[in-house]
């Protein structure tokens, strides 16, 4: 593998820009990442070709009928996006992650955030925050201890009350798509995510299961499981007009 | 007073998660059991479930059940990475995943930890552009932490030669 097929640019605002560049061309251009042309005897990692050379890259099958386009799927898009840390998608326009940093900013923009519940008491860093303000992304605060100001440990659990906070946005299809993170993603995030699971109707093993997969090398806690456990799923109120439509399938059946 | 939604009666497939969770569904797991099969009908509606594995035949109750659902089943035959003319197997499984046509799919193995973990490895790398740091991190994370180093290297070094039709891309598709 080439290093340059492994390119990442940090450089922010470049690229912002460039991703948003790539976004609208996709919409109408669907470009493939190295097609057998006639430049096809050129260096195999020619992937830093400019853009201009984009065009080539599209390869139409002329003998088609009814004009459909066919194109050519082979090596990965030149720019490289990376998520957040622990970054996983829950369930339709629903994600969970560790804190994203600018390096994952390009990635954000793919899922056209709405609303990003942030479990922690002490603010984000000042890149998200401009990040949320600039792109309408709404930045919702799950603090979970509200009384303990900024002398909570990383090791606290959330309170009930914090977890019913970020649940009620979880349930309303308005706040979609929603990325539910903490500083890394494991412990509050898998506490929110655990108990959105209880909801809809999953068994504790397999919640336990899930939540376990995300908390590293030193695994889950018992306590957060106890949490999840004995949380009271009917405090949460759901009303089914507004809920995305898998929380309602969940609960139908 | 017990509320609506108090009996925990789904049980997800072994290793479940979704890949990609937008406009299309793309889910990944291990071998589903006949413990699995609700959850799979009242939250999943399946169209197509494509398995990447060395079992020949279907367990019976799992062919009825695809077969009760009304479910497309698929079956690409993978022992690992290593295997001779892998590379157009997993060519097999990325057409069903370019296809819209294909969604809600689940691509499954038998633990769902390395061979579903090379091919959502291989989609996020070459439809989605994944950096390589983050392919490994999501691998981790369903092999339960074992970096099977030829996995990692397979993913790394795939080139796909894949040829679809434009109009049946998932959005997700980035190029």
């Amino acid at each position: 593998m080439s290093k340059s097929d492994q390119k990442i640019n940090p450089a922010l605002p470049e690229v912002l820009e460039n991703m948003i560049v790539a976004n609208d061309q996709s919409e109408n251009h669907v470009s493939v990442g190295h097609v057998p042309t006639n430049s096809d005897n050129e260096d195999e990692c020619d992937l830093n070709e400019d853009d201009d050379d984009e065009e080539d890259h599209i390869y139409i099958n002329e003998e088609m009928e009814s004009g459909r386009e066919k194109i050519l799927i082979s090596h990965a898009p030149q720019e490289r996006i990376v998520p957040p840390l622990n970054f996983c998608p829950v369930e339709r326009y629903l994600y969970r992650s560790g804190q994203p940093s600018p390096v994952n900013f390009p990635f954000l923009l793919n899922l056209n955030l709405k609303t990003i519940i942030w479990l922690a008491n002490e603010e984000p860093q000042d890149t998200l925050l401009e990040f949320c303000d600039t792109y309408n992304i709404s930045l919702q605060f799950a603090a979970i201890n509200p009384d303990g100001g900024e002398d909570d440990n990383p090791w606290d659990g959330l309170t009930e009350h914090s977890i019913i906070n970020a649940l009620q946005t979880i349930v309303d299809r308005k706040n979609y798509p929603l990325l539910v993170c903490c500083g890394m993603g494991r412990h509050r995030t898998g506490t929110v995510i655990g108990c959105l699971r209880r909801i809809m109707g999953w068994n504790l093993a397999s919640v336990s299961e899930e939540y376990r997969r995300f908390t590293g090398s030193r695994g889950g806690r018992i306590l957060v499981e106890l949490l999840i456990e004995a949380f009271d799923t009917n405090i949460v109120k759901i009303d089914k007009k507004q809920a995305p439509a898998w929380l309602v399938t969940a609960l139908n059946e | 007073m017990p509320g609506p939604h108090t009996i925990n009666k789904y049980i997800p497939p072994l290793n479940f998660s979704p890949v990609i969770s937008t406009e299309v569904s793309l889910y990944r797991s291990g071998y589903p059991m006949a413990i699995n099969y609700s959850f799979i009908v009242d939250q999943l509606h399946l169209k197509t479930v494509v398995y990447i594995g060395d079992k020949a035949d279907l367990l019976p109750e799992y062919a009825s059940f695809l077969e009760r659902e009304q479910i497309t089943f698929v079956h690409i035959p993978m022992d690992s990475c290593r295997d001779e003319g892998i590379n157009e197997r997993i060519d097999e499984v990325l057409r069903m995943i370019v296809n819209v046509d294909n969604y809600p799919m689940l691509l499954h193995s038998n633990k769902g930890k390395h061979r579903v973990g090379i091919v959502v490895g291989i989609v996020r790398k070459i439809l989605q552009g994944w950096s390589i740091a983050s392919i490994y991190q999501e691998y981790g994370l369903f092999s339960g932490g074992m970096k099977d180093e030829t996995d990692l290297e397979f993913i790394t070094m795939f080139v796909s030669h894949l040829e679809t039709y434009k109009d049946k891309l998932p959005k997700f598709v980035r190029m």
